[in-house]
């Protein structure tokens, strides 16, 4: 029998006892689909890069810093890696504090396009702490849950979630970014169901919240956002404003065909039509570039990598593991879904970015960061028996 | 089996939810990939010709601007084509507006801070053209052309500009035209102007905007998929060319004028001056002189912010018309409102004597005549010819302010004249109602004494003053001042501009004769030393008006005057060797008008400008001038 404590787990191996038994446990697969992913993001950087007329490694290209945020990320997955998980749950507390602290330093100090404080500056990079604020926000619901499994059948599991999730929710709306803010309302729905909590509650919730709807439509949401929210039912409305970007981007995808017309060879990237190419719309690029084949191919990698994920929290016999890795499946699903879905005109302008495929730090290394707590309860589910 | 600390089995996960999940994960990758499948390979989406590459768009068909000639069918101003350079600024990515615009900026020659401005000032949206520059060299504009790639969101496009043949001689008249702003854009949408338009900015340019713009077409033009236009695939509506317009103004009397003038600002250290000839018949402009000018053909090559910065900051002001945009105080000019009042109010008569001295006292004040030992006993005519300020003091007491008022309404002053150029002042005449609404006082005494000389409150510009001796030389009629006497149509047919009689000055031949009698007894009596001696006959009024603050002696700077006019046929005969009978005319065809702004000469500058013109006019062959009385001195005398 063995016992898993709910808090104050306290691990003492630094690492796992063999060799072997770590590389067993090690899921090549979900590093190879990484990898994958991975050189795609840099090819799309490459091209924008190229295009953009910079010499592809002058100081300050896409791709120069693309690079050098592949190699942070890759260092940071290996710590994460050997990094043993329990101690996350010894630190959630505290972890849950430092996620706040970032979402506020944000909001008081941080820059953004047009008012909006989204990224604060570190060492002269731009760095968007909402990101690392996501992944934060699974380890704390899946310490929280995890500790509860079996016991969420009422209201007060959902209602405590909720409450956890609230704060970090309303930080990152207050910046504003609604994309990300959904993402955390993403994770918390898929985690509460996943760890089992009650069917009806959450149902009874969704319906509530689909009843309040006209009321944040009204209220809370800005016109930009109204008008990026409901501009993908129609771009050509209106071409000169918000359907543009979208308008540009279907214009792109469509001239990608079956191949595409080959890297750094999109006319759209070359003409710099899209405003945000390189970030929230580089799928358009992609599709432009690689055509239907390449994206699947994507789309494929990305199936291929959430298959690895939920098989990790599958296997998890530590309902923390179970948990972590279904938040980390629902903001990888969600993001590319809702981000895909916007390049090619089935879901609303929210601004999140594709995982590994755009261009920016803090998203590549928040992944590589979840990707590595993940390998590390992978590797440390055998450690009952040592 | 798993337990928590507190002994609880920890439930294996839920089969079902991960199957739930992974359905989520399948089903989404599925929706993407069917979506990208449409768009991509089978074209089924609304966006497939986009994709494509092509679409349709309805722009507008510029019109073919109306060219200007002057009264003998010379042409004013052509088009000209030219290449601008335009940005579109959605289609310049953020990142690189600084690179590309300092690119841009190195190989136009121009200050990217400039570029900048007008990028920022931009009236249309994001994803209309800039105009950024005009008249670019043809070598650069191919060179930006075929520099899409490094200049993205930068074109070039073949574009009419204005050409003005003669620059500053006329520019005052002409005007320019210039980008269209904010405000006007949100007015004139409506009548097809484009966002990137120009318009009359002064000058008939302004006043005949839509006679010379015409209407512009609209056609349906095929782009590709980055907004290049690929065909024109058919013209909805063709555009209709502008009028053109046949100016009032003589170039050779602009010339001419304009020589006189700057002649006289030469002589004279002069800064500022007004000449106007007009046709006292017609209320016809045929010359209009305002120094110093400008060069309008800057605004047609695009002028750079600086030197528009610099032609508004000039404190001389060369953009503006100072013959209808200024009002200055008239001085004894403005004796022929008092002067014609008290005829034809029935106050005096013509032989009617007052006695004129050095001084007048009133409320403790000395009002103070030109001549400090006055003139003795004075009629009209010695009075008006003398320019005696005692005379005109009284004679301006006996209407009293508002009688005083009427008659310089009747002249037209107080009311924009309403010739056809832009921005015209409407000068102030003094009454009770007018101080009381201005200011909530009564006129005091002193102030109608002062009226009576045309200072004080009084102010009336160069144009309102010359057409009121023109109401005097051609018996009473009031015209509209015009500068544009035809209208060419795009169809050729020609539309003549009719005189346009404002109203009659309500005074009687007999009252108005007298007048012209008097205007011409100043030039005998050698008031205005020997201009009585041109073999034309001359009748008007000098006038030394001042202004401003005094000098350190005390002095006020004054402008000098002259308005005056000559009977048809003008040439002395024997029979008439003053030109009593010639005055008593009502025939002049050619009335002159000059101001010398800030003339701090010994003599009359004004009139020695004048003199020169008809000198000119009349090609008399004699030269009459009188140099020395242009030397700056203390004239502190002759009105």
């Amino acid at each position: 029998m063995s016992i898993v404590s709910a808090r104050g787990s306290r691990p003492n191996h630094w690492t796992a006892a063999r060799v072997s038994v770590v590389w067993r446990n090690f899921d090549l697969q979900l590093m190879t689909y990484a990898a994958l992913l991975l050189a795609f993001g840099l090819a799309m950087a490459y091209s924008n890069t190229a295009t953009a007329g910079l010499g592809v490694f002058d100081g300050g290209s896409v791709f120069l810093r693309a690079l050098m945020w592949t190699a942070i990320a890759v260092a940071v997955f290996l710590v994460a890696a050997a990094f043993d998980y329990h101690w996350l749950k010894t630190f959630a507390w505290p972890l849950y504090l430092v996620q706040l602290g970032l979402l506020v330093v944000t909001l008081a100090i941080g820059g953004g396009v047009g008012g909006t404080s989204r990224w604060v500056s570190v060492f002269g990079l731009q760095f968007q702490f909402s990101e690392l604020a996501k992944v934060l926000m699974i380890v704390v619901l899946a310490n929280y849950l995890g500790s509860r499994m079996g016991r969420l059948g009422s209201i007060w599991a959902i209602a405590g979630a909720g409450i956890l999730a609230g704060p970090p929710f309303l930080l990152v709306l207050l910046q504003p970014d609604l994309g990300t803010a959904l993402v955390f309302g993403a994770i918390l729905v898929t985690t509460l169901f996943m760890s089992g909590a009650s069917l009806r509650w959450l149902v009874v919730l969704a319906a509530g919240a689909i009843a309040a709807f006209p009321f944040v439509w009204t209220y809370v949401l800005a016109d930009y956002q109204k008008a990026r929210l409901t501009s993908f039912l129609d771009p050509l409305a209106d071409i000169q404003g918000s359907g543009y970007q979208l308008y540009q981007a279907q214009i792109a995808v469509g001239s990608g065909g079956w191949f595409g017309k080959g890297l750094t060879n999109g006319a759209q990237n070359a003409m710099g039509l899209l405003p945000v190419q390189d970030t929230d719309f580089v799928f358009a690029i992609l599709a432009e570039e690689v055509g239907f084949i390449g994206a699947c191919v994507v789309l494929l990698l990305f199936v291929a990598l959430l298959w690895r994920v939920l098989v990790a929290g599958w296997r998890s016999k530590d309902p923390f593991g179970t948990i972590f890795a279904c938040g980390v499946g629902a903001m990888l699903l969600f993001q590319v879904f809702v981000n895909v879905g916007m390049v090619i005109g089935i879901m609303p302008i929210t601004g999140i970015p594709l995982p590994f495929i755009s261009h920016g730090g803090a998203s590549l290394i928040s992944i590589a960061l979840a990707l590595g707590i993940l390998q590390s309860i992978n590797i440390r589910q055998g450690r009952a028996k040592w | 089996m798993i337990r928590y600390l507190d002994g609880r089995p920890v439930p294996p996960p839920s089969r079902l939810r991960f199957l739930a999940f992974g359905l989520a994960v399948v089903l989404g990758a599925g929706a993407l990939s069917a979506r990208l499948f449409a768009i991509q390979v089978a074209g089924t989406t609304p966006y497939t010709a986009l994709a494509a590459g092509t679409r349709t768009v309805t722009e507008a068909m510029p019109s073919t601007r109306g060219v200007i000639f002057d009264r003998d069918g010379r042409a004013l101003v052509s088009n000209t084509a030219s290449y601008s350079v335009k940005i579109r600024p959605s289609d310049l990515p953020e990142s690189r507006r600084t690179e590309v615009v300092n690119a841009l900026a190195a190989l136009i020659g121009m200050d990217p801070a400039d570029i900048n401005v007008a990028l920022d000032s931009n009236p249309g949206s994001r994803y209309d053209p800039v105009r950024v520059a005009q008249d670019v060299e043809p070598e650069v504009a191919g060179f930006i052309a075929e520099s899409k790639s490094q200049l993205p969101g930068v074109e070039v496009v073949v574009e009419t500009r204005r050409s003005y043949e003669l620059g500053a001689l006329v520019s005052q008249v002409l005007g320019y035209t210039g980008p269209i702003s904010g405000e006007e854009l949100a007015d004139l949408k409506d009548k097809g102007y484009q966002p990137d338009d120009m318009l009359g900015r002064a000058g008939v340019e302004a006043t005949y905007e839509s006679l010379l713009r015409g209407e512009y077409g609209l056609q349906t033009v095929e782009r590709d998929a980055a907004g290049r236009p690929i065909q024109v695939l058919r013209t909805d509506r063709p555009p209709v060319a502008g009028s053109s317009l046949r100016l009032t103004i003589d170039v050779k009397e602009q010339r001419l004028a304009e020589k006189a003038m700057r002649w006289g600002m030469r002589a004279a250290g002069l800064k500022r001056g007004v000449v106007i000839v007009m046709n006292p018949q017609t209320g016809e402009v045929i010359a209009m002189v305002s120094l110093p000018s400008y060069d309008n053909n800057v605004f047609g090559e695009g002028i750079s912010p600086a030197e528009y910065k610099k032609l508004l900051n000039d404190p001389e002001k060369p953009l503006v018309n100072h013959a209808i945009s200024d009002q200055y105080p008239p001085g004894s000019t403005y004796k022929l409102v008092a002067g014609t009042g008290v005829l034809a109010d029935g106050k005096i008569t013509a032989s009617t004597r007052i006695r004129t001295a050095g001084y007048l006292s009133l409320g403790g004040f000395k009002f103070r005549d030109w001549n400090g030992a006055g003139f003795g006993l004075c009629n009209i005519y010695c009075g008006f010819g003398h320019s005696s300020d005692t005379f005109f003091y009284q004679a301006a007491a006996m209407l009293g302010i508002d009688r005083h008022a009427y008659w310089g309404k009747q002249y037209g002053f107080g009311a924009p004249t309403q010739v056809d150029l832009p921005a015209e002042a409407s000068g102030v005449v003094p009454s009770n109602k007018w101080k009381q609404d201005t200011m909530g006082l009564p006129i005091y005494p002193g102030e109608v004494y002062l009226a009576g000389i045309g200072q004080g409150y009084v102010a009336v510009t160069p144009l309102q003053l010359l057409n009121a001796y023109c109401a005097l030389a051609n018996g009473g009629t009031l015209y509209k001042p015009h500068v544009v006497g035809e209208i060419i149509g795009p169809d050729g047919t020609v539309t003549k501009v009719e005189p346009e009689v404002l109203h009659k000055v309500d005074a009687s031949q007999n009252v108005l004769r007298i007048m012209r009698r008097a205007g011409r007894n100043m030039v005998v009596i050698r008031h205005t030393y020997n201009l009585v001696d041109l073999p034309i006959v001359i009748a008007g009024k000098t006038g030394t008006a001042q202004f401003g603050t005094p000098d350190r002696r005390g002095v006020l700077p004054f402008h000098s005057w002259f308005a005056g006019f000559v009977p048809k046929d003008p040439y002395k005969k024997a029979s008439d060797p003053h030109g009593w009978k010639a005055v008593q005319r009502t025939d002049s065809e050619l009335a002159v008008l000059v101001l010398a702004y800030d003339s701090g000469t010994l003599g009359n500058a004004a009139t020695e400008i004048a003199k020169y013109y008809f000198q000119l006019h009349f090609d008399i062959k004699k030269d009459y001038r009188n140099p020395h009385l242009l030397k700056r001195g203390n004239f502190y005398g002759m009105r």
